[in-house]
């Protein structure tokens, strides 16, 4: 198949990767990575083909955007981690201590 | 006529020559203090001359000496104006400065430097004398500004002494806030009427005259001491007693009223400043006889009955009597310096106790000076036919029958009454009851230095009302007529408060001090003035610079204003309006679920 149409099937994959997952924060992290990457794939070859010039901007700035996301989101991790030492998700509730 | 000017220019030059020759080896000379005191004396004998001569002919004279400069289009030239303000002052000054160098040789005796206490002495009179016979505002500034650093050199005279210190750095601050309205005046002045000359001004002065007058109200403010830069007067007291007699009682002072008074003919057109001097000057006399009454030291309350005697001139000014307001200021010269001179007697036969509650019983020991006090104490309070009579009672009866603001009226009444009323707490503290002053003491007051002194000043507390009152031209017309109880007011007043406080000083003699009340504490910490003024203003304005300059850029705009504020701003968010239970995982497969469905419907839709 098209290199397109597998890159758009591991997006739904890794959203739905993003969505389900049992125990670790950082799976749903590691998921979250494999959807950009995928989408990352998607636009400079639809640009490509296609030939829309003026939009070839568009990966950079997905670039920089995921690099944010993946900053903060391992950040968080971080938080969790250390209050917690590991990163269940289980933790993650209203008490105090 | 050749003899006015003569005799004018001769006692000035007279006054100036003991300074002149103190770079000799006169000034070392024992004697100099005595050759002081006679300059003065003669400088008063002759300046009698000029002064009878105006009263019987009538005529002023300005003596126009010397050019001294043209700037553009004004010319400043030394004049000196003797009317009638001045031609009456000056004898009175000097009468009044020649018996308190008579009484400062026994006062200040055992001082190493007493030369130059009399030099101070003598050249604050010649800054006075040039302030009063100043015929253009830049003269008498001169005469403005000499008055005030010599009253600065002398408060700081005992300079060894902290309070002495702050007090004269008190004065010189309080004084230059006064300046500044001044300056506003001679700026106007020179901006709009071209000149700074008595006669061009009330000439050619038909325009709004709001501004200056306000200038000049300010400049009376502070050096004056009316209310609002008045606490440099009862600091004042840390001066020597002669300083206190000679500036803060009779003749600096009232500069201040003196500059007022020259301006009359200006003040007489606005109506808004002179109600502003009536209130200014209302509240002044009240404020001051409300601290007076409360007070420890002699001293103090002698001067806050100059500041409330001071709030009455201002008063008088106020509703437009610049004659009368004149003739209180030469009545008042001559028993307040009286008043300060017992004090000062009292002071240095008691071994320098000021305390008067460590006073007492003085009736029998000091004699002389027990009835010159009394004579001064009635002469202040307006008994009739005694000095302060012919000036206070006809401003009592003047302000009752003009149509004048009532509130200052019955401010000034009251005011009146506490006179008498701290009057006879001075009197019942000092001289009657039992003696509150330790032992072993020498009490004498024989020396003729004192005595006579104040003998002189004590005959012109008795006859020199009349004989002013009688002698002068008639300026404006007293008032004649009037209901049988206004006339009676002054007097009436003086008796209830004269009987009011004997009562209470009787009956609580031999009472428990009690805790003192909220009045007693508003009355003996000067209505917390200066200590609100002197402190609270400074540290605000220091805070806020101190806040601005370290605190704006740095914590504020750099710290604060993005980052702490949206983290702050967040954290308080999310803990108020969190009521989830973090079921993160029920949260993302409630969404895959939608999502999904929501796929399949569309699909199978379309």
């Amino acid at each position: 198949m098209s290199i397109v149409y597998i890159n758009i099937f591991l997006a739904f994959l890794s959203l739905l990767g993003i969505l389900i997952y049992r125990s670790h924060l950082i799976s749903s992290l590691l998921c979250l990575e494999g959807m950009i990457l995928s989408l990352f794939i998607i636009i400079p070859v639809t640009i490509l083909n296609n030939h829309l010039i003026l939009v070839s901007m568009i990966p950079i700035v997905l670039l920089v955007f995921a690099a944010c996301k993946a900053a903060l989101g391992l950040s968080l991790l971080v938080i969790v981690s250390n209050t917690y030492g590991t990163d269940y998700v289980q933790n993650l509730n209203l008490l105090q201590c | 006529m050749n003899m006015f000017a003569s005799c004018m220019i001769t006692a000035l030059i007279l006054l100036i020559l003991p300074i002149m020759l103190s770079f000799t080896k006169l000034y070392k000379n024992k004697l100099y203090p005595q050759y002081v005191k006679t300059t003065t004396s003669y400088a008063f004998m002759i300046t009698m001359i000029p002064t009878m001569m105006f009263i019987y002919s009538g005529q002023e004279m300005i003596i126009s000496n010397w050019h001294w400069i043209t700037i553009q289009t004004m010319k400043l030239s030394m004049s000196f104006k003797l009317d009638y303000f001045s031609m009456i002052f000056v004898p009175v000054a000097l009468f009044v400065t020649w018996s308190i160098m008579e009484f400062s040789m026994w006062y200040m005796h055992s001082d190493p430097y007493i030369n130059r206490f009399f030099k101070y002495l003598l050249m604050f009179l010649i800054t006075m004398m040039i302030l009063v016979t100043a015929n253009n505002m830049f003269q008498l500034f001169i005469g403005w500004e000499g008055v005030g650093i010599m009253s600065f050199l002398l408060i700081g005279w005992w300079y060894g002494r902290t309070d002495a210190n702050t007090a004269a750095l008190q004065a010189v601050l309080y004084n230059r806030v006064g300046d500044v309205g001044f300056m506003i005046t001679m700026a106007w002045f020179l901006l709009n009427l071209n000149t700074w000359d008595f006669q061009q001004i009330f000439l050619t002065s038909n325009n709004n005259l709001d501004l200056p007058l306000f200038g000049l109200l300010l400049a009376a403010t502070g050096k004056s001491a009316q209310f609002g830069l008045h606490p440099w007067l009862p600091s004042a007291m840390e001066g020597p007693t002669p300083v206190s007699a000679l500036l803060h009682s009779s003749t600096m002072v009232v500069a201040g009223v003196f500059l007022l008074i020259r301006f009359h003919p200006l003040l007489e057109q606005s109506q808004t400043i002179q109600t502003l001097t009536l209130c200014l000057g209302a509240i002044t006399t009240l404020f001051t006889a409300i601290c007076a009454l409360t007070q420890n030291d002699i001293k103090k309350i002698v001067a806050f009955s100059t500041s409330s005697q001071l709030g009455l001139m201002i008063v008088t000014i106020g509703i437009n009597q610049p004659y009368l307001a004149f003739l209180h200021i030469c009545t008042h010269a001559f028993f307040k310096a009286m008043l300060f001179m017992c004090s000062g007697s009292i002071i240095h036969s008691l071994n320098d106790e000021q305390d008067i509650r460590k006073m007492g019983g003085l009736f029998k020991t000091l004699p002389f000076t027990t009835s010159s006090l009394i004579i001064g104490s009635l002469a202040l309070t307006g008994m009739p036919f005694l000095t302060g009579f012919y000036s206070k009672d006809l401003i009592i009866e003047t302000a009752n029958t003009s149509n004048t603001n009532a509130w200052a009226l019955l401010i000034t009444l009251v005011a009146t009454s506490l006179t008498a009323a701290y009057s006879t707490r001075i009197m019942f503290f000092t001289l009657l009851g039992q003696p509150r002053f330790t032992p072993m003491i020498l009490i004498n007051e024989n020396n003729p230095l004192l005595i006579n002194s104040i003998k002189r000043l004590l005959i012109g507390s008795v006859f020199a009302g009349y004989v002013i009152s009688h002698s002068i031209t008639p300026t404006t017309i007293p008032q004649m007529t009037m209901p049988h109880y206004l006339k009676m007011t002054a007097l009436a007043v003086t008796i209830l408060g004269f009987i009011l406080a004997l009562e209470l000083n009787l009956t609580m003699q031999g009472l428990k001090f009690n805790q003192p009340s909220y009045y007693f504490k508003f009355s003996n910490l000067l209505g917390y003035y200066p200590i609100i003024m002197h402190r609270l203003t400074p540290k605000t304005s220091l805070t806020m610079s101190q806040s601005s300059a370290s605190m704006l850029l740095d914590s504020i705009w750099l710290e604060s204003v993005l980052p702490k504020s949206i983290s702050y701003f967040q954290m308080k968010s999310s803990t108020l309006i969190s009521n989830q239970k973090g079921l993160i995982k029920l949260y993302f497969l409630s969404f895959m679920i939608t999502m999904l469905l929501s796929l399949m419907i569309l699909n199978y839709h379309g």
